[in-house]
């Protein structure tokens, strides 16, 4: 049983590593039908960015609210180079190339910039674990479940409440429409790029403490993470984080109860079946495509 | 017009006796993975064989000729060692090689140095097939001194069972080539010493999670754990078992000497034992020399060599090119083969003085009496027995029969 609660602990903690990135694919599909193929680069460079800000001396704290920022600029530059253009001319594919391509040079810029090695990134909680339910659990698990949770909630509250949120979900339900009533869609399409890279590099400072950081960090995750929105479906806020839980706890009992070596084949098989059944994923809302 | 055509006839004249009489330098190759995961490897290596190069330069060179390196990093990619490669070959028309850290970039190119006839010192790759690629053709030029799998994964068994006696042991091994392959020479030794592994786990690189693998050994009651992986996973074990609390002596292949081992695990990684040709410590006057100098060229951080054993054999591999083309009095391929097979003076290196290093049919320096076993503390890699450290002052010789003695039961 023990053993059993300690799997569960690590999968929920890997899954919700999981499940704050693909948070920011969710974001973008929402307003413009487009994803940041780039959201796993986005996620190093937050990360990378804020382990320079760390070793400079500034508080881990602190450092959060300016890799955010740094992440807000960095998605809304992707938006206006990479998707506007392809909006624009109503090009099916061209987004795809573009945040593909963007990623790709994200990437090697890192590489110039901090050199291709993993590098450590210092915790802001103790290293050693707690106890609990007669299972360990690491501080910075606890930190990156709560953070992800509150992100999302954050984002959530803010679609529903404000009057900038709704302008969003407008543009999700009928981007024509909520054209014609006044909302400046364009506007509402690169905020929500801004938005996903900012939560992606929420993410990436809050879970490089547990996973190294370096140029190459974003690859696995984001694909992984990309499973996750497949899974729980891109239009679900909620249904990110049980994908994310569910693909996390498949790998940690695979892993030991089948092997090793098969780990990552339950989830994808999951995300096979996912496709096949309930293309909208399991939580998303079937959209009828009126074509 | 006829004064003209004079003119011209003389200055060509004139310009090929000044190349002849220059000596154009000796073009080594040198190739490495300089960024990425193995980079600290590579970048000690290359550090190393710079050492040597301009201390060779500096007393006159190589036949009265000058070394020149040609630098190129592969990024520990199978496609970029063949294009440089080719490059080496075509275009800058290298006499020799030195270089490789990952063994399948090394098995990908050193086949294109094998039809040019030119000569590959392998200085760090250990995969155990690396030298015998090529033992079916009349005349194999790939050489290496490194100390290679197959007497890696016995020691490693040798040190957590006879000496230290764990009889229940786990396998923790990466998904690539090398994990794999280590992990077949670990099963072997084991088998040897009537011990089957209580668990044998896979990882795959950039895995962020263990707890499943750790479980599992855990579960099955081993007393240790033997790796074979590099740095960054390696160190996501170590982490793993800091957040289980639940730890073991981890024993396991080289690269738990890595940097990025070290650096990324903490202090959850002290304690990791692995064997080395060359810990960093002043235990001769030549060792001495090497590290003073090498810390005064390259300024590392803290004053650690980022790793070594790397630095110490890319060092050592230049002189031993350099006896082999001395002794062959000349640059051809075939003829370096020959010295390096036969080298009649004995060339003293950092690990260990190379008499015959080589042989016809044997291309590996490294027996298994060079290598000592190394144990992270504080951030660096120490002697691990303190008898070890004593001994260090006597330079171990090549010795084939220790080879023998480890690999029979």
């Amino acid at each position: 049983m023990q053993i059993l609660t300690q799997l569960i602990f690590s999968g929920i903690a890997l899954g919700m590593i999981y499940a704050v990135i693909a948070f920011g694919y969710q974001l973008t599909f929402a307003t413009s039908d487009t994803l940041n193929f780039g959201q796993g680069d986005a996620l190093m460079l937050g990360a990378l960015v804020g382990l320079t800000l760390v070793t400079l001396g500034v508080n881990y704290w602190l450092m959060i609210p300016l890799v955010c920022l740094f992440g807000a600029v960095q998605g809304a530059v992707v938006e206006r180079i990479g998707v506007r253009p392809a909006i624009k001319i109503k090009s099916e594919f061209g987004w795809i190339m573009s945040t593909i391509a963007l990623g790709i040079i994200f990437k090697n810029v890192a590489e110039n910039v901090w050199g291709r090695d993993d590098l450590k990134f210092p915790s802001p909680l103790p290293e050693a674990p707690i106890k609990f339910l007669n299972a360990n659990v690491l501080p910075m698990e606890i930190l990156v479940v709560v953070g992800a949770i509150l992100m999302m909630l954050a984002v959530e509250l803010f679609n529903r409440r404000s009057i900038y949120g709704k302008a969003v979900v407008a543009t999700f339900n009928d981007r024509d429409a909520a054209k014609l009533m006044g909302i400046n869609t364009g506007l509402v399409i690169t905020f929500s790029y801004a938005l996903s890279s900012l939560t992606a590099a929420f993410a990436g400072v809050l879970i490089a403490p547990l996973t190294l950081t370096g140029a190459t960090m974003g690859a696995v995750l984001g694909l992984k993470a990309f499973a996750v929105a497949i899974i729980g479906g891109l239009t679900s806020g909620m249904g990110i984080i049980l994908g994310g839980i569910i693909l996390g706890i498949a790998e940690t009992t695979t892993g030991f109860y089948l092997s090793t070596g098969y780990k990552d084949v339950p989830g994808l098989v999951l995300l096979l079946i996912v496709l096949a059944v309930r293309p909208a994923g399991l939580f998303g809302k079937t959209a009828i495509k009126k074509v | 017009m006829l004064f003209r055509f004079k003119l011209l006839a003389l200055t060509g004249a004139v310009a090929f006796c000044a190349g002849a009489f220059a000596a154009d330098p000796i073009k080594i190759g040198v190739d490495g993975p300089f960024t990425g995961g193995s980079s600290s490897m590579g970048v000690s290596m290359r550090d190393g064989v710079r050492l040597a190069t301009e201390e060779i330069n500096k007393s006159g060179g190589v036949l009265g000729r000058q070394i020149q390196l040609v630098e190129r990093d592969d990024e520990a990619k199978n496609e970029r060692g063949v294009q440089i490669a080719q490059e080496f070959i075509n275009k800058e028309k290298v006499v020799a090689v030195v270089g490789y850290i990952n063994t399948g970039v090394a098995l990908a190119s050193q086949r294109f140095f094998q039809e040019a006839k030119i000569p590959v010192l392998n200085n760090v790759a250990t995969g155990s097939i690396i030298t015998h690629q090529f033992d079916k053709e009349p005349e194999n030029y790939v050489f290496r001194n490194a100390a290679h799998d197959s007497i890696q994964a016995p020691m490693i068994v040798e040190e957590a069972v006879t000496r230290r006696g764990f009889k229940k042991v786990a396998i923790l091994a990466d998904s690539t080539n090398y994990g794999q392959l280590g992990r077949e020479d670990l099963e072997k030794a084991l088998k040897a010493k009537g011990i089957t592994p209580v668990a044998v786990e896979k990882f795959n690189i950039k895995d962020v999670d263990m707890t499943a693998q750790l479980l599992k050994a855990k579960e099955a009651g081993a007393e240790a754990v033997l790796t074979y992986g590099i740095g960054p996973e390696l160190a996501q074990i170590a982490n793993g078992m800091t957040k289980l609390g639940w730890k073991v002596p981890m024993v396991g292949s080289w690269t738990l000497s890595m940097a990025n081992f070290i650096d990324n695990a903490g202090p959850g990684g002290d304690g990791a034992r692995m064997p080395q040709t060359f810990i960093q410590e002043p235990t001769t006057p030549k060792r001495k020399a090497f590290i003073a100098s090498y810390l005064g060229s390259f300024k590392p951080k803290n004053n650690r060599i980022d790793s070594p054993v790397s630095a110490a054999q890319g060092y050592d591999s230049i002189y031993l090119l350099a006896a082999a083309i001395k002794q062959a009095n000349s640059t051809e391929g075939p003829k370096i083969l020959a010295a390096l097979e036969d080298l009649k003076t004995p060339v003293e290196g950092v690990v260990t003085t190379y008499t015959k290093p080589f042989a016809k049919g044997d291309h590996d320096a490294i027996t298994a009496n060079i290598p000592v076993f190394g144990e992270v503390k504080g951030g660096r890699v120490n002697y691990a027995n303190a008898d070890d450290m004593k001994k260090a002052a006597t330079v171990q010789l090549k010795n084939n029969a220790a080879n023998d003695a480890l690999l029979k039961p």
